[in-house]
Formats: C-alpha cells, sequence, structure tokens
C-alpha cells in the first residue's frame, strides 16, 4: 500500500520480443504519482512497445509492468477504468461525430457520468463538435482522442506521441492540454521525439534507444550531467568562419547550410572566437549562445541524432 | 455481457451505415436486383418456347375437342404423345418439363355435365411435370388460366375442369419460390461475413481495436454487437426482398418464425466465420478476397440459385458439408413446404455448427498486436 501512494507506474526488467527482434530490452523505471513522465526516442526505439505493454494492450515477453499497484498482465479489468489512452496514431469512426465518439466511448465505460460538453470545450472542439471524424484536420483528431482518453476521468493517462504532425501551434495547445491534466494531479505518461515536448512538459524523461533506457532524470539533470558545455550557433557571411574556427582548435560542425555550430566550455571562449573571426576580418550575421538541449544530451550518448534535420543524420 | 455496451455500439454501427448512402443502397438493391433478373429472365425464356405435350388417354371426340382449344388459345404448341405411352418414364427420357393428361372417361363427364346438366359431373386433369425446370410453374399458370376460362363457359357452379399436379420428382414448388429463400440464405451470408471482415479490418488498420482493448468492452460484447447489427440488416434486406418479390412475381411462400430463426443463425455461423477470418488474415484487402473465396463457391455449391437436383451426386454430397446448404434447405422446408419437422433439422445442423462457430470466432479474437 505505501507503495502504491508512491508510484503511478512501476516496470521491472521488462522485455519484449517480436521473433528475433529485442524491442524492449530488459527496462526497468518508476513514474511518481502525478507527475508527467515522457519517453524520449527516436523511430524504432520501442517507445510504443514499452507503453503498450503498460497500458494493457500488448503483453510482455518478460518482466513485469504494474499500475497503480497492479499486475498489467493479471488485472487488467481492474485497471483499464483507472487509466486513459491514447494509442501512437489513433484514429475513430470515419461517419461518427465528435460528440457522439465522445459519447460512445464514455457509454463503454459503464456507470460513470461523463461531462462530454466539458471535454469538449477542454480540448476546444466546440465549433467542431457535429463534425464527423472524417472531416477533422490531423490536429483536431488528435485532441479528441485527447479527450476521449479522458472520459473516465483516468488516475493516469498514457499518450503515444500526441503531438506527432500536429503544427506547432497546436502542438502548443496540447502541450497547454498535459499541463492542465498535470495541474488536476493526474499522472501522464508519454511518449515522443521531440525533445523540447519533453523537455518543456516532462518533469522526468527518461532516454530510449534501441530498446533500452539509456539516461533518466529530470530533463535539467540531464543536461547538467551529460552536456556540461555551451552551444555557439554561427551565421557568417562567407566560407571563412569555419575554418578560422577549427584552426583555432575547436571542431565546428555545419548545421542547415550556413550555420556553424560549436561546442565550447566556458563564455570565455565564445569571447576568443568572436575576435579571433573579427581580426581576420569575416563578418557574422547573427550568433547565438544557448545551453545544449536533450537533443545534444542524445547525441552525447549514443552518438546519432534524435532527427535528421538537427544533424543531417537519419537516426535509428 | 454488457447490454449498454453493445447497445452503444449498435448506435455507432448504425449512424455509419445510414451516412454511409452508398453502401446502403448496394447491400439493399444487390440481392433484389438479383432475384429481378433471374426471375424476369425465366419468366422471358418461358414465353418464347411454350411446347406442351398432351397424352389423350380417353381419345374420343370430346377430348379431341378440348386439345383443339388449346391449340387454338394460340398459347401452347401442342404436341401429342401415344396413349399408350407410360407418361411419367416418357417424360423423364424425353426431358420434358410438363405433360396434360386427359384421363379415361373424360367424354363421360363431359356429356353428364353439358348434356345432363349433372353439377356433379367433373375431371380431373394430370400435370406430370418436372418441378426443377425453371419453366413449369409459367405454364401451368397459364393452362389454369385456360381451363379457367373453360370452366366459366360452362354453366353450373362447381367447376368442371379440376387440375391435380404430379411431379415426376416427389416435391412441387415454382421456380421463383424455391429461388428466392436461396437469395436470402445466400445475402444474409454475405452481409454478415463481409459486413464482419470489413468493419473489423478497417477498424484493425485505423487503431480503433487497439484502443478498444484499453476500455471496459470484451470480445463478447464486441461479437455480440457486430451479431445484433448484422441481424438487423438482414431483416431489413430480407424484408425488402420479400416485399418485391411478392410485388413483382407473386411469390407465394410461408412467412413463419422460421423465417427468423434461420436468419439468426445464418447471421451467427457467418460472423463467427467472419471473426475467425478477421483473426488469421490481417489486411483488409486480402481478408475480402478470403471471405470470396468462401462465399463464391458455397453460393454455387450448396445450391442458392439451383436445385441440387439437377447437380450430379458428388456435388450433392459436397453440398451438404456447407453450412449455407442447411440455411437454404431450412428456409425452403418452412417457406416452400411448410414442413417444420424438417426445418427443424436443418436448423438444428446449422444451430450447431452457428454455435461452436461463434465460440470459436470469440477464442480468436485477439486484439492484441505483434503477439
Ligand atoms: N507488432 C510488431 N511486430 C514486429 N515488430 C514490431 C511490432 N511492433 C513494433 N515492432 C518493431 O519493434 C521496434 C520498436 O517499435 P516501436 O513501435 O515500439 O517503436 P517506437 O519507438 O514507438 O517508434 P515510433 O517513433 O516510430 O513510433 C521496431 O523495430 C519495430 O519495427
Ligand atoms: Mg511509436
Amino acid at each position: 500500500m505505501a507503495k502504491e501512494a508512491e508510484y503511478a507506474i512501476e516496470v521491472e526488467k521488462l522485455t519484449k520480443r517480436y521473433g528475433d527482434l529485442l524491442a524492449v530490452d530488459n527496462i526497468s523505471f518508476n513514474v511518481r504519482k502525478g507527475e508527467v513522465f515522457a519517453l524520449l526516442g527516436p523511430n524504432g526505439a520501442g517507445k510504443t512497445t514499452t507503453v503498450e505493454i503498460i497500458d494493457t494492450i500488448r503483453t510482455p515477453t518478460s518482466g513485469k509492468a504494474s499500475i497503480l499497484g497492479m499486475d498489467v498482465t493479471k488485472r487488467k479489468h481492474e485497471i483499464v477504468p483507472r487509466i486513459g489512452v491514447l494509442p501512437q496514431g489513433f484514429s475513430s469512426f470515419d461517419r461518427i461525430t465528435v460528440r457522439e465518439t465522445i459519447q460512445y466511448f464514455s457509454r463503454l465505460f459503464c456507470c460513470r457520468k461523463t461531462d462530454v460538453d466539458g471535454l469538449i470545450e477542454l480540448v476546444n472542439l466546440k465549433d467542431k463538435a457535429q463534425e464527423q471524424y472524417k472531416n477533422l484536420s490531423g490536429g483536431l483528431m488528435q485532441r479528441l482522442g485527447i479527450a476521449i482518453a479522458l472520459v473516465n476521468d483516468p488516475e493516469v493517462v498514457f499518450l503515444d506521441e500526441p503531438s506527432t504532425g500536429l503544427d506547432p501551434r497546436a502542438r502548443r495547445e496540447v502541450w497547454k492540454l498535459l499541463l492542465g491534466l498535470k495541474e488536476k494531479g493526474k499522472t501522464v505518461f508519454l511518449t515522443t521525439h521531440y525533445m523540447e515536448e519533453a523537455e518543456f512538459l516532462a518533469d522526468t524523461v527518461a532516454i530510449i534507444s534501441k530498446g533500452k533506457i539509456i539516461a533518466m532524470g529530470s530533463p535539467e539533470a540531464l543536461i547538467e550531467s551529460n552536456a556540461n558545455y555551451l552551444v555557439l550557433t554561427l551565421k557568417p557571411v562567407d566560407e571563412k568562419a569555419i575554418e578560422i574556427v577549427r584552426k583555432m582548435g575547436f571542431e565546428p560542425v555545419r548545421d542547415n547550410h550556413r550555420d556553424i555550430k560549436v561546442r565550447v566550455e566556458h563564455m570565455d571562449d565564445v569571447q576568443k572566437i568572436l575576435d579571433t573571426i573579427k581580426d581576420a576580418g569575416a563578418s557574422l550575421l547573427s550568433l547565438d549562445v544557448r545551453k545544449p538541449n536533450l537533443e545534444e544530451v542524445f547525441l552525447k550518448l549514443t552518438g546519432q541524432a534524435l532527427h535528421k534535420d538537427t544533424a543531417g543524420r537519419v537516426a535509428e | 455481457m454488457n447490454p449498454r455496451i453493445i447497445v452503444a455500439n449498435l448506435v455507432v454501427s448504425i449512424k455509419s451505415f445510414y451516412r454511409t448512402k452508398s453502401t446502403m443502397f448496394f447491400m439493399i438493391a444487390f440481392p433484389i436486383i438479383l432475384i429481378l433478373v433471374f426471375g424476369a429472365l425465366f419468366m422471358k425464356q418461358d414465353n418464347m418456347s411454350f411446347d406442351l405435350c398432351v397424352q389423350d388417354l380417353d381419345h374420343t371426340d370430346s377430348s379431341a375437342q378440348l386439345v383443339k382449344t388449346l391449340e387454338l388459345d394460340g398459347k401452347f404448341n401442342v404436341i401429342k404423345i401415344d396413349p399408350a405411352m407410360n407418361a411419367t418414364q416418357y417424360t423423364k427420357d424425353n426431358k420434358l418439363n410438363l405433360v396434360l393428361m386427359i384421363p379415361k372417361g373424360y367424354e363421360g363427364s363431359f356429356l353428364r355435365r353439358t348434356a345432363l346438366h349433372d353439377t356433379n359431373a367433373s375431371v380431373t386433369l394430370t400435370y406430370l411435370y418436372d418441378p426443377s425446370s425453371i419453366f413449369v410453374s409459367m405454364k401451368m399458370q397459364i393452362l389454369n388460366s385456360v381451363f379457367a376460362g373453360i370452366n366459366q363457359k360452362m354453366s353450373g357452379k362447381p367447376p368442371f375442369i379440376w387440375s391435380a399436379e404430379t411431379s415426376i420428382l416427389a416435391k412441387k414448388y415454382r421456380f421463383i419460390d424455391f429461388f428466392v429463400p436461396g437469395i436470402i440464405a445466400m445475402s444474409v451470408m454475405t452481409l454478415s461475413l463481409f459486413g464482419t471482415v470489413n468493419l473489423n479490418t478497417e477498424l484493425r488498420q485505423k487503431g480503433v481495436i487497439r484502443k478498444l482493448s484499453t476500455t471496459p468492452i470484451t470480445r463478447t460484447d464486441w461479437i455480440l454487437s457486430n451479431i445484433l447489427y448484422q441481424f438487423i440488416l438482414a431483416v431489413i434486406s430480407t424484408m425488402a426482398m420479400l416485399l418485391v418479390s411478392y410485388a413483382v412475381f407473386r411469390i407465394n411462400l410461408y412467412i413463419n418464425a422460421w423465417l427468423l430463426v434461420f436468419i439468426v443463425l445464418d447471421v451467427f455461423a457467418f460472423v463467427g466465420i467472419g471473426m475467425i477470418l478477421t483473426r488469421f488474415v490481417k489486411e483488409a484487402e486480402s481478408a475480402a478476397a478470403a471471405a470470396n473465396a468462401i462465399t463464391f463457391p458455397m453460393m454455387f455449391l450448396s445450391g442458392s440459385f439451383f436445385p441440387l437436383e439437377m447437380m450430379p451426386g458428388f456435388m450433392q454430397t459436397v453440398a451438404r458439408i456447407l453450412p449455407l446448404y442447411y440455411v437454404n434447405e431450412g428456409l425452403r422446408a418452412s417457406m416452400v413446404f411448410n414442413d417444420h419437422m424438417a426445418a427443424l433439422r436443418y436448423s438444428a445442423i446449422i444451430g450447431v455448427f452457428a454455435a461452436v462457430v461463434f465460440i470459436l470466432g470469440i477464442i480468436a479474437t485477439n486484439w492484441e498486436e505483434g503477439q
């Protein structure tokens, strides 16, 4: 009982095989009640497999997972009414309206009084309440999916890539929604391959790669312990700059065509680089210094980038 | 089983169906078109060649006069058969579908009626026919109308000419009466099987099934909802078929509780098969192909369109292992022959099959991916 009070989700030595493929490799972690937990990883890392084992859609090959103290393989019936799930790439009945869809799913959870209109309002679909599912845009479909995950007022909410495919504004809206869930005291388990999303929302981030959790902690702690440096981004006018920086002993890399990204230890180094460039007669269009983010943490831990658009390599 | 969940599913299914007008039209219209096309086709052929064989056992002036009347009517091309022949054997040997037999003593009765005004005098003409022929019912109807005309001309209330039908086979029915129950069985089968397979593979591909597995709905609830939905569609479709065939062909069928019983069993059996198929065939397209591979041979081999008597013996044996055969025969037993015992027998067989398939369907329904 004491355990139940602390953790919403406990995962112990969880493994899932698909034939020869080891999709989830002996992972263990706990999720505290009321926190937002993000599983961050590239395509094929095993995020969906992991979350779907925990939310009772799939069964593990070995290991154990429990929600609110209940084993997911043995007590599905008790677990299901207390969780809400948005599966990856969720879609619904084409010719059923937003309102009817929410009503339908709430009826599946017997005996609960669902505030359908409240949910519609929560996910901002009031104007589209009478629209059939097939006529919704991707972002609206996703928001409906989130509303459906909430019909039974669950204690633990699982969201598998809730903002994939959404434009930046729609993504922000989803984030706001998820923070709202946290405020209501719900435990939120989400998967994502957007590091900004994990950084912005999560209390705890677990980075998963090739079925293994390679790092876990709060975003700040992860960055602190794995990427204790600064990232200087320069947009030079001509090609000279990159050579100059290289000669100084740094390791500049190209980022998006013209930008040059340099890792430096201290602010002093930034000053030195700027001075050297200036002395050489080269000029800059813009410059930016920032602390590293989870992207760099991931890069450091795996030697691979999370996204191809940020480092020119496809993550596996 | 949770009735509330089943009703919720039903509401969604029916709304989806109603909002997809094209599907709705084709599902209901297709079997009706089949009935109309086949019905019209066979009627037309009937009109084209209408040979009528007559065996005059009386061999008198009066009977000759009757044959003449039939010839003069213009609808018949009368062919006379030697009275010495065994008519049944002759009919079979020459593949005739109808022989009209004028009995001995025809003239005697005729004279008693016309000259002595004995209203008790009457005669019974025998139609010797092959019930599996698709033209024969039409011929008998026309003959009946001719005789009705003759009866009317003769004074005196009780009709003079009666007709008795003697099948060269044991049973008797009109082609269209035989055809409609077969089409009902077939279309309930295809509706149920395709409806189940399409719905389930589509929802699985869209991830709806995965989502459902995280709600309290059980597989039994889900399958029962499917069955109830398909049953409602089947009843609507059957009513439409019966109404149209009655309006156009004046079908003469017994409609009783057996009809519902066989529709229910038909639905259970083929929704169950659909569930099993959905488990083993992953993609929607291949599932539809597999459903076709099941329904198509079944339609032809189980006697939906053609009387089994017309088929070679080994194919009749094949038919007996097909579930649709028992629905066909059961529906015909109840709708055409009003034979409750036979209907009971057939319903017991298809009932056992449906129960087994239904349970296998529940077992086969697996909502987990990538086991
Ligand atoms: N049902 C399945 N059968 C066989 N292999 C599977 C199955 N589901 C997933 N896999 C494989 O397992 C690995 C992990 O897949 P998973 O879907 O868990 O990754 P993911 O992190 O969710 O990826 P994405 O970001 O693309 O959603 C992949 O290599 C995938 O191909
Ligand atoms: Mg995934």
